[in-house]
């Protein structure tokens, strides 16, 4: 089956810096994959590459099996919805759905308009006039209009005051369960996006860190306690991701590349959060590679 | 694609026709008056008044409306500062480019849309602004030269406002801003007309001099034709320009206490001095028209080719 999203070593740059540096994920189809990491570490960057928007400078991407770029068949498979929310302001959702259905092969208007509707988000009034919540929705109804086979959404809750971000998130569930849609939300909170997804990419300093299914990261990262000691010589077994020192005891967040044998140590399962946040806290990846298993689709 | 174009631009369509009409009832009022009068004034004036006077019956109490027409100058201008410069730029700093460029149909002919439509827009407006004006001034271009008024009439309208517009969606994809993009609109469209109508336009092609009886006028210039400079020549043959120092005018002709300011003009002719001019004929007028167009039109097609690149090739 065709992956959703592969990257092989993709890269952006901007003048001297690197917004996204030899980013390689792959995420299957069917994922509600959680795209993460602290501001700046190449979100943004990593959906715009991979909607078209702009151009790698090094590596490539595919999405379903197609490089992202100028033509209508890639374009028709991708919804995307950018951080700002653009819409055009003097217009009605009214209007943005009538104009949709002259830019896309497939465009299902009725049922847009059914889920404003049933948000009461007025349709007809410039989208000026409405809430951040209501635009939000509009947007994502947009998106969601094109029956798009992937859906790319940066940051979309995080100007959302709590009841609209979980009123948009329901909505986007609904859409999800609706059909056979991939989707990547990005957010600089995993807690927003828990809920929802069943999988997560961690981007931090530019470079992917996780890329798996949420219950094989969970699986794979523990908590060991233990008397207080140096990380050099805890033996192998697992990779440290963030050591913690008291004075006398050490406590480490780990990923497990075999059982823990050193029966010195607690071992206990670590919530998502805590292992993103650790990740984010680092300076350099784990490893060379990203960490990155993909399942056969089932 | 054109759907959108119509959807996001509409009010400004109308706002456009409404101006344009509004004009329109205005110059044929006053135009059709205007012409009455011309043709009454040449009917009759043989009789009681000099034909020569012709300036002074028309245009009579419509000093506002003369004012109107000459400021049609800056119409072109008006293209590419609220059409053409806002397009792609506000695009862009709205973040809507975004939304136009993951729906269903490439940036390519997003852009062919947006593009033409602006130029019809423009060529349209321009094209009746400039019809409705060269035939209102037919009166006044009867009595005066046409050069006078060369950038208002003609064709060169049209090619202003292309040029205007094809300047604003080059500059907007560069700033991406609407504010810088329409301030270097409005900076650049200057520059190039005042350096083209200044420097470059009285040299389309190799003036026409004529030496004249002397008689400090250009009355002997033939009729309608744009004059580039006068001067006198002297007894010798000698150029000097539009001043002749005292002490180059023959003492016979110098009047006055001590020599003092007055030349008699007779005097100098009988003297030998002459009055040359330099001129571009009448008749090179549409000549005129045509390079001064094509100019701007060349301009404009390096100017949009040069935005397709930025918005192509760019990242959004």
């Amino acid at each position: 089956m065709t992956l959703a999203i592969e990257t092989i070593g993709l890269g952006k740059r901007y003048g001297t810096t690197w917004a996204l540096q030899d980013c390689s994920i792959q995420v299957p189809q069917g994922r509600v994959s959680a795209l993460v990491g602290p501001n700046g570490a190449g979100k943004t960057t990593l959906l715009r590459l991979l909607v078209g928007l702009s151009r790698p400078t090094s590596g490539q991407a595919e999405i379903l099996g197609l490089a992202p770029g100028p033509s209508e068949e890639f374009l028709s498979r991708i919804g995307y919805l950018a951080q700002e929310v653009p819409l055009y302001k003097r217009l009605s959702a009214d209007d943005h759905l009538a104009i949709g259905a002259h830019v896309n092969r497939s465009w299902d208007a009725s049922g847009a308009r059914e889920r404003l509707a049933a948000l009461r988000v007025p349709s007809d009034r410039p989208i000026a006039t409405l809430s951040g919540g209501q635009r939000a929705q509009v947007a994502l109804g947009l998106a969601l209009a094109k029956r798009p086979q992937i859906l790319l959404l940066d940051e979309p809750v995080a100007a959302l005051d709590p009841l609209a971000r979980r009123e948009f998130l329901v909505s986007l569930s609904e859409a999800v369960a609706e059909g056979e849609l991939s989707v990547v939300l990005s957010s600089h909170l995993l807690h927003d996006l828990e809920r929802v997804c069943d999988h997560v990419i961690l981007l931090a300093s530019s470079r992917t860190q996780i890329c798996d299914d949420i219950d094989a990261v969970l699986a794979s990262h523990r908590m060991l306690l233990g008397p207080r000691r140096t990380v050099s010589d805890t033996g192998r077994g697992f990779d440290v991701i963030k050591a913690t020192h008291t004075a006398n005891q050490t406590r480490l967040l780990v990923r497990l590349n075999g059982p823990v044998l050193d029966p010195a140590w607690e071992v206990s399962e670590v919530a998502l959060e805590e292992i993103v946040l650790a990740y984010m806290g680092m300076d350099e990846p784990v490893s060379a590679g990203p960490l990155t298993s993909v399942r056969t689709a089932s | 694609m054109n759907f959108l174009v119509w959807r996001l631009h509409r009010n400004q369509v109308y706002w456009a026709a409404a101006a344009l009409a509004a004009l329109a009832v205005l110059l044929i009022v006053t135009g059709t008056t205007m012409a009455n009068d011309y043709h009454a004034f040449f009917a009759t004036c043989g009789a009681t008044q000099s034909c020569s006077d012709a300036g002074s019956v028309l245009f009579r109490g419509d000093g506002a409306i003369i004012d109107l027409v000459n400021a049609t100058l800056v119409v072109p201008l008006l293209f590419g500062l609220f059409w053409a410069a806002p397009l792609l730029a506000k695009e862009y700093e709205e973040g809507t480019q975004n939304l136009a460029w993951t729906q269903g149909v490439t940036r390519r002919p997003w852009l062919n849309a947006n593009v033409m439509w602006v130029f019809v827009a423009a060529v349209v407006w321009a094209g009746a602004l400039t019809v409705l004006v060269s035939w209102w001034r037919s009166p006044e271009n009867a009595l005066s030269p046409r050069f006078n008024a060369f950038d208002i009439q003609g064709i060169v309208p049209v090619a202003y406002a292309v040029f205007a517009v094809a300047l604003g969606l080059a500059v907007g994809s560069v700033f991406r801003r609407v504010l810088p993009a329409i301030a270097t609109t409005l900076g650049v469209f200057f520059a190039v007309r005042i350096v083209t109508a200044v420097y470059l336009r009285p040299h389309f092609m190799t003036a026409v001099s004529k030496t004249l009886p002397f008689g400090f006028s250009t009355r002997g210039a033939p009729a309608g034709a744009w004059i580039l400079s006068g001067g006198l020549v002297g007894p010798n043959g000698h150029y000097y320009g539009d001043r002749l120092g005292l002490d180059q005018v023959p003492a016979a002709c110098r009047i006055g206490a001590f020599g003092g300011k007055g030349v008699t003009p007779t005097c100098l002719g009988a003297h030998g001095f002459h009055q040359q001019i330099t001129f571009q004929p009448a008749s090179r007028f549409w000549a005129f028209q045509g390079i001064e167009a094509a100019i701007f039109v060349a301009l404009a097609i390096a100017l949009v080719a040069f935005a397709y690149r930025m918005v192509l090739r760019r990242d959004a």
